[in-house]
């Protein structure tokens, strides 16, 4: 089954929830099966992605409809469940790297989505444009606002501000 | 080029996004500008924390279980059906992922020709209706006006469903919601009768041969009928006599 680690992580990252995850890439499946005559060659997964996507607003709109227009990025109590991250990762995970894995699971929705895609999916801008439906200037402004607001991250200064101090 | 042309164009160049004329334009300004190579450099650190420490999530092995299992069901029992071992090991295989996403798609695409038949737009129409029933995501326009729903139907869709408004034969327009049924939206209508919900979608007529006129899925009823230029599918726990009398009157 090709991309379905792909597929996993984007509706990972997007619902911050590995059981929800779950749900959103076994209807995003189907959907595949549905929607398979629509295949274009090595545009598969841009094209699984989108899928998935799809599945998950859905998803989104269904179970948790207030995230679809309240997601911005105060919320950072529903950060990802550090629980279901792969134990021995997190042993050897330093604070500065669950700040940063925070901060991302923080990120308004559109952000989040649009840096996903990028940076972990490795999707050109013009992918990223199809997959999320928005026209390639939108992704890159949208790009730009997730790194700053990164960047800008409470999360991880909190945690530099901590380090920089303990080594003095 | 000036430190405001840069800040426009430095992400897309730390992305490699820009072309090679404009990239040695930025490496030349970069060179010569400090705020904006800091700028880049940050992004590009930013990069390489997040490839570097941001989890990706493989799929659990359950859930591509699931997901096969869900592949082998749609895949009607055929003469030479592949082993479940061996297509594992071409589906997993990752250096093969590109070929056997080929493979994949072509087993499907042929095994799709025949499993997209009524069969399975009943199935879906069934799936749709229970899930919006459980999702209570019945009505996104409550109204038994048949003059408030339509508009708002034909507003999001690129057709005008017909709405009927047949509450003096018991049925009541509860309201209605755009769905989807056979990879495209749909006009949902929602109507009851007694106790019993039911969702009519109404598209306009498709060129697949027509589905069977009544058919039953997992304990509902689904009848079909067309009328009005439209294909009209009704779907509910109501008996199946009613529902078929309930839908040509619909279709009318």
């Amino acid at each position: 089954m090709p991309h379905l680690n792909a597929a996993y992580n984007l509706a990972r990252w997007l619902a911050r929830d590995a059981n929800d995850a779950d749900d959103v890439v076994q209807d995003a499946c189907v959907r595949a099966l549905k929607y398979v005559g629509s295949l274009h060659g090595n545009e598969a997964r841009a094209w699984f992605l989108t899928i998935v996507r799809h599945a998950f607003y859905d998803w989104l709109g269904r179970n948790r409809p207030s995230e679809i227009v309240q997601d911005d990025g105060t919320a950072l109590d529903t950060a990802i469940d550090h629980a279901a991250v792969d134990p021995e990762q997190s042993a050897s995970r330093n604070d500065q790297t669950q700040a940063l894995v925070d901060a991302v699971a923080a990120l308004p929705l559109q952000y989040r989505e649009v840096l996903v895609l990028r940076e972990l999916e490795e999707l050109s801008y013009k992918e990223i444009a199809r997959v999320a439906d928005i026209p390639i200037g939108t992704v890159m402004s949208r790009l730009a606002r997730a790194r700053a607001l990164l960047q800008r991250s409470p999360l991880l200064h909190a945690v530099a501000g901590n380090m920089s101090g303990s080594e003095r | 080029m000036n430190c405001n042309e840069a800040a426009a164009t430095i992400a897309a160049y730390a992305d490699g996004e820009v072309d090679r004329l404009r990239s040695h334009t930025i490496r030349k300004h970069l060179r010569t500008c400090p705020s904006c190579a800091a700028k880049h450099q940050e992004l590009l650190a930013l990069h390489a924390r997040i490839r570097a420490e941001i989890p990706y999530f493989k799929a659990p092995s359950a859930l591509r279980e699931r997901v096969l299992a869900t592949f082998a069901d749609a895949t009607p029992a055929r003469g030479d059906r592949v082993r479940s071992a061996d297509r594992w090991r071409w589906m997993t295989g990752g250096a093969l992922a590109g070929c056997a996403a080929t493979i994949v798609a072509w087993v499907i695409g042929t095994a799709i020709v025949d499993w997209r038949t009524n069969e399975d737009l009943a199935v879906e129409a069934v799936t749709t209706h229970v899930r919006a029933t459980l999702g209570n995501h019945r009505v996104e326009v409550a109204s038994s006006d048949q003059h408030t729903v339509k508009p708002w139907l034909s507003a999001r869709l690129d057709y005008s469903p017909p709405v009927r408004d047949l509450a003096r034969e018991g049925f009541a327009l509860v309201g209605g919601r755009i769905d989807y049924l056979d990879r495209r939206p749909v006009a949902a209508l929602v109507y009851r009768y007694r106790d019993h919900m039911i969702d009519v979608f109404v598209r306009p007529p498709t060129t697949h041969a027509p589905p069977a006129a009544l058919r039953t899925v997992r304990g509902f009823n689904v009848a079909h009928a067309t009328g009005s230029g439209m294909d009209w599918l009704a779907v509910s726990d109501l008996n199946a006599a009613e529902l078929s009398n309930f839908v040509a009157r619909v279709a009318q």
